[in-house]
């Protein structure tokens, strides 16, 4: 019986140890003090970018134990995580996304599209990459880019 | 002479001086004229009901005015009571009346503005009605005038010819059954006075034909389920003062015919008729509130409560029955009081409700709660006046109709001690009822206030309403005053309640008294609206403090558009509507109400939607399953009746000629 109890107290903990901390990579970052609450925008993505945040935030990359954590809106968010080029329909609430975050208004443009419309540059509904709407601070580029790269971007933030 | 016999000299006086100066007076003077004699009316009315509850005595008999039988006329404290509640409601009804007439919205036709006066007369001397034959006379009186008054808007709406034909047949029919009943017990007691028929014995079934009799017809007055059905068409389309009178003193008189003659001309007889007013009056209770809760027009939504309320009034008149006929008069006292109380309350935030949601039909020309809402910036003194009356209906505290509920409640909750298999089951039945009934009405008026008047106006005629003019604001206002005194001071009707029970029962019992807190006679529970409203004020003073307080900390904050997903401001169609609002209950209810829904789809191809239309319409079951065979079958019979009268005069004539032949054979046939 104890023994089943210990076994249970441990399986929260079971993690391989934290790598050494990290430089933070965005100034703004530093008003955060280590805890990034990311609302993420699907601005036009294929869904592969999609498929690797979630690994991310899964059991095997757990991005939370740096600190990061995805949340419903942005009013709740400190950044916002940027996947696709940026159709027509979804550049304006991409604007109001952004707006409604609050103080200091992180973008994090992750995947090739994100950054350069990769694949669909030139396609009729593309507006263009995320910086010609809002502006970025951070690129994790890769079509799809590794749940490590991310991992490492969003580190970057929290600096965990 | 003394106050009774002045006030009911001068209201008989008044009416009639009204009616006939109005039918003479240019159109433009009428209804301040017509508003003058029924304020004249309802306030000898209520001064004399006052009387009368004061323990002034009053019997008349003017044998010259009606042949044969002539004119008696008597006040004791029960029909006092109602005397004083109608006379209360046509005073305050008469001066919204003058301003609502006045600016070009209601009618000002003679006929109307000359009935109102006679209608309102008829409302205050139903009570003090002493014979058989003088009840009947001013029963069909009110009758009559009510229904030129439902009549008014006839030419600018089709609906209210067919509401004033369902009214005009289901009234007559209630008229016919207690004229059937009452000239049977007249005529076994020997006399037309309610003094002989007091005295009169009656052998068992025919009491119980009389009393049947007697229940169809002044239930069909009060809304009583299954006669509901005139109800919540008559009363909406009536001119809102005028549905006020007919909701908050018409429908009472039909509580007062089922008191008379129930418990004080036939003594109260056997435990089966209070049994049976008891579920009828549950069944209305939950059918009408249920109705109520679904129903999108407003006006219909405040009619629909009218018959849950009545349907309360029954409810506790049939408990105060049951135990009166188990000898438990202290109990019977209560629960009769509590239905008493309740005619008073409703007759209060109902009179409120109608005259303020006459206000919001007068300034935006809409009654469906769809197209309402936001009225609480541009009308905010009518929202204010019709939440209190809401409040009311709500049976919460602190308002006026939670005090005659708890009333009800407590008389259900004590049974008397050593009481039967059926009181064992009936009691706790009739306080779920009750229950269920209370929080329905919570979920119908938090719609009708919160879609009508709160939010975001739903179309254009909301967002440019005007408040209403101080007239009209101002006799809705002594309405709601009135409802604030009866749900902070209710022990001061106190000894009136004990009058006008201890009249009906035989019993005098000092059944509601104190002053701050409301004590009841024989049963330990107490209650102190009063500081039930100070804790709540209190409650609110606190919680806008903390709130203050907890705001008023340095300046962090930042003024941002509201966050509505990216996709652009919401506009007023993605509001909560009545209609969905409902909507869970009515999934809840569906086996009752059996909605009808229909969807219609146009495609464009295969893949793409055109088009598409839902619809949903919620039918009165009772009278689809109970009304529409009936009128079927008669339609019918009328066609067959037609061969009948082929045109031929011989043929009349032969009919003419057997008729006679056949009632002479007949009457030397029959000893």
């Amino acid at each position: 019986m104890i023994k089943l109890l210990n076994k249970i107290r441990r399986t929260g903990r079971v993690a391989e140890p934290a790598p050494p901390r990290p430089p933070l990579s965005c100034p703004k970052a530093e008003r955060l003090a280590g805890s990034v609450q990311l609302r993420h925008v699907d601005a036009g993505s294929c869904n592969g970018c999609e498929v690797e945040i979630g690994s991310v935030f899964g059991p095997v990359y757990d991005a939370e134990r740096y600190g990061a954590r995805l949340v419903a809106s942005p009013r709740h968010a400190d950044a916002v995580l940027v996947t696709g080029p940026v159709t027509r329909n979804l550049a304006e609430p991409l604007r109001r996304t952004v707006a409604a975050l609050p103080e200091p208004r992180i973008v994090v443009a992750v995947g090739d599209c994100a950054i350069n419309c990769g694949e669909f540059k030139d396609a009729y509904g593309v507006v263009g990459a995320v910086e010609d709407v809002v502006p970025v601070d951070v690129k994790v580029p890769g079509c799809p880019p590794t749940p490590e790269a991310i991992v490492t971007a969003l580190r970057g933030l929290t600096g965990r | 002479m003394n106050l009774i016999e002045w006030g009911l000299a001068g209201a008989t006086g008044v009416a009639v001086l009204g009616a006939l100066v109005a039918l003479l007076t240019p159109e433009r003077a009428r209804s301040v004229v017509a508003g003058i004699a029924v304020a004249g009316v309802g306030g000898a009315g209520l001064a004399a009901g006052v009387a009368a509850i004061a323990g002034e005595e009053f019997t008349a008999h003017l044998p010259e005015l009606l042949p044969l039988f002539g004119v008696t006329l008597t006040l004791d404290p029960l029909g006092g009571l109602f005397m004083a509640v109608a006379g209360a409601v046509c005073l305050v009804a008469a001066g919204y009346g003058v301003s609502y007439a006045g600016g070009g919205h209601g009618n000002r036709s003679r006929s109307t503005q000359a009935t109102l006066p006679l209608f309102t007369l008829t409302l205050v001397l139903v009570p003090a009605a002493g014979s058989v034959s003088t009840l009947l006379v001013l029963w069909e009186l009110m009758a009559l005038t009510s229904l030129v008054l439902v009549f008014t808007d006839h030419r600018a709406r089709p609906q209210v010819t067919s509401a004033g034909l369902w009214y005009a047949v289901m009234t007559h029919l209630g008229f016919v059954a207690i004229l059937a009943g009452l000239v049977v017990f007249a005529a076994a007691a020997g006399g037309d006075t309610f003094e002989t028929l007091r005295t009169a014995q009656l052998s068992p079934g025919l009491a119980t034909v009389v009393f049947a009799a007697a229940l169809i017809g002044f239930g069909s007055k009060a809304g009583l389920v299954p006669l509901h059905v005139w109800l919540p068409r008559a009363h909406p389309e009536a001119p809102s003062q005028v549905s006020a009178m007919l909701s908050a003193a018409m429908v009472n008189l039909g509580v007062y015919g089922v008191i008379r003659v129930g418990f004080d001309l036939l003594g109260a007889g056997q435990r089966g008729w209070w049994l049976v007013v008891l579920i009828l009056g549950a069944a209305s209770a939950l059918y009408g509130i249920l109705h109520a809760a679904m129903a999108s027009d407003l006006k219909r939504l405040l009619a629909y409560s009218t018959v849950e309320n009545m349907g309360l009034v029954f409810l506790a008149v049939g408990v105060a029955g049951w135990f009166h006929t188990l000898g438990e008069e202290r109990l019977a006292a209560l629960a009769l009081a509590a239905g008493l109380l309740h005619v008073v309350n409703h007759a209060g935030f109902k009179t409120v409700l109608f005259l303020a949601a006459g206000s919001a039909v007068r300034a935006t020309g809409s009654r469906d709660l769809d197209a309402l809402g936001g009225l609480s910036r541009r009308m905010p003194v009518t929202t204010a006046l019709f939440a209190v009356g809401a409040l009311g209906a709500m049976a919460l505290p602190p308002g006026n109709g939670f005090i005659s509920e708890w009333l009800l409640l407590q008389s259900l909750v004590h049974p008397p001690a050593g009481a039967g298999v059926t009181t064992a089951l009936v009691l706790p039945v009739a306080v779920a009822v009750v229950a269920l009934t209370a929080g329905l009405a919570v979920a119908t008026f938090v719609k009708a206030l919160g879609v009508g008047f709160f939010a975001r106006a739903r179309s254009r005629a909301p967002e440019q309403a005007v408040e209403s003019p101080p007239l009209l604001l101002a006799t809705t206002g002594v309405a709601a005053a009135a409802c604030v005194a009866l749900a902070v001071a209710p022990a001061a009707l106190g000894p009136a309640l004990s009058r006008a029970t201890g009249a009906t029962l035989g019993v005098p019992t000092d059944v509601v008294s104190g002053a701050l807190t409301v004590r009841l006679a024989g049963i330990a529970s107490t209650i102190s609206p009063l500081l039930i409203l100070a804790a709540l004020v209190a409650a609110v003073v606190v919680a806008a403090l903390l709130v203050q307080v907890v705001a008023r900390r340095p300046a962090r904050r930042r003024e941002a558009p509201l966050w509505d997903c990216g996709a652009g401001p919401p506009t007023p169609r993605m509001q909560y509507t009545a209609t969905s609002f409902a909507e869970p209950l009515q999934r809840v209810f569906d086996d009752v109400l059996a909605p009808e829904t229909a969807v219609d789809t146009h495609l464009a191809s295969p893949y793409l939607l055109a088009r598409m239309r839902y619809q949903r319409r919620l039918p009165d079951r009772i009278e689809h399953w109970l009304y529409r065979p009936v009128l079927a079958v008669t339609a019918a019979a009328g066609r067959a009746a037609r061969a009948l009268a082929n045109g031929s005069v011989h043929r009349y004539l032969a009919y003419g000629f057997f008729g006679t032949i056949g009632l002479l054979v007949a009457l030397v046939v029959i000893p």
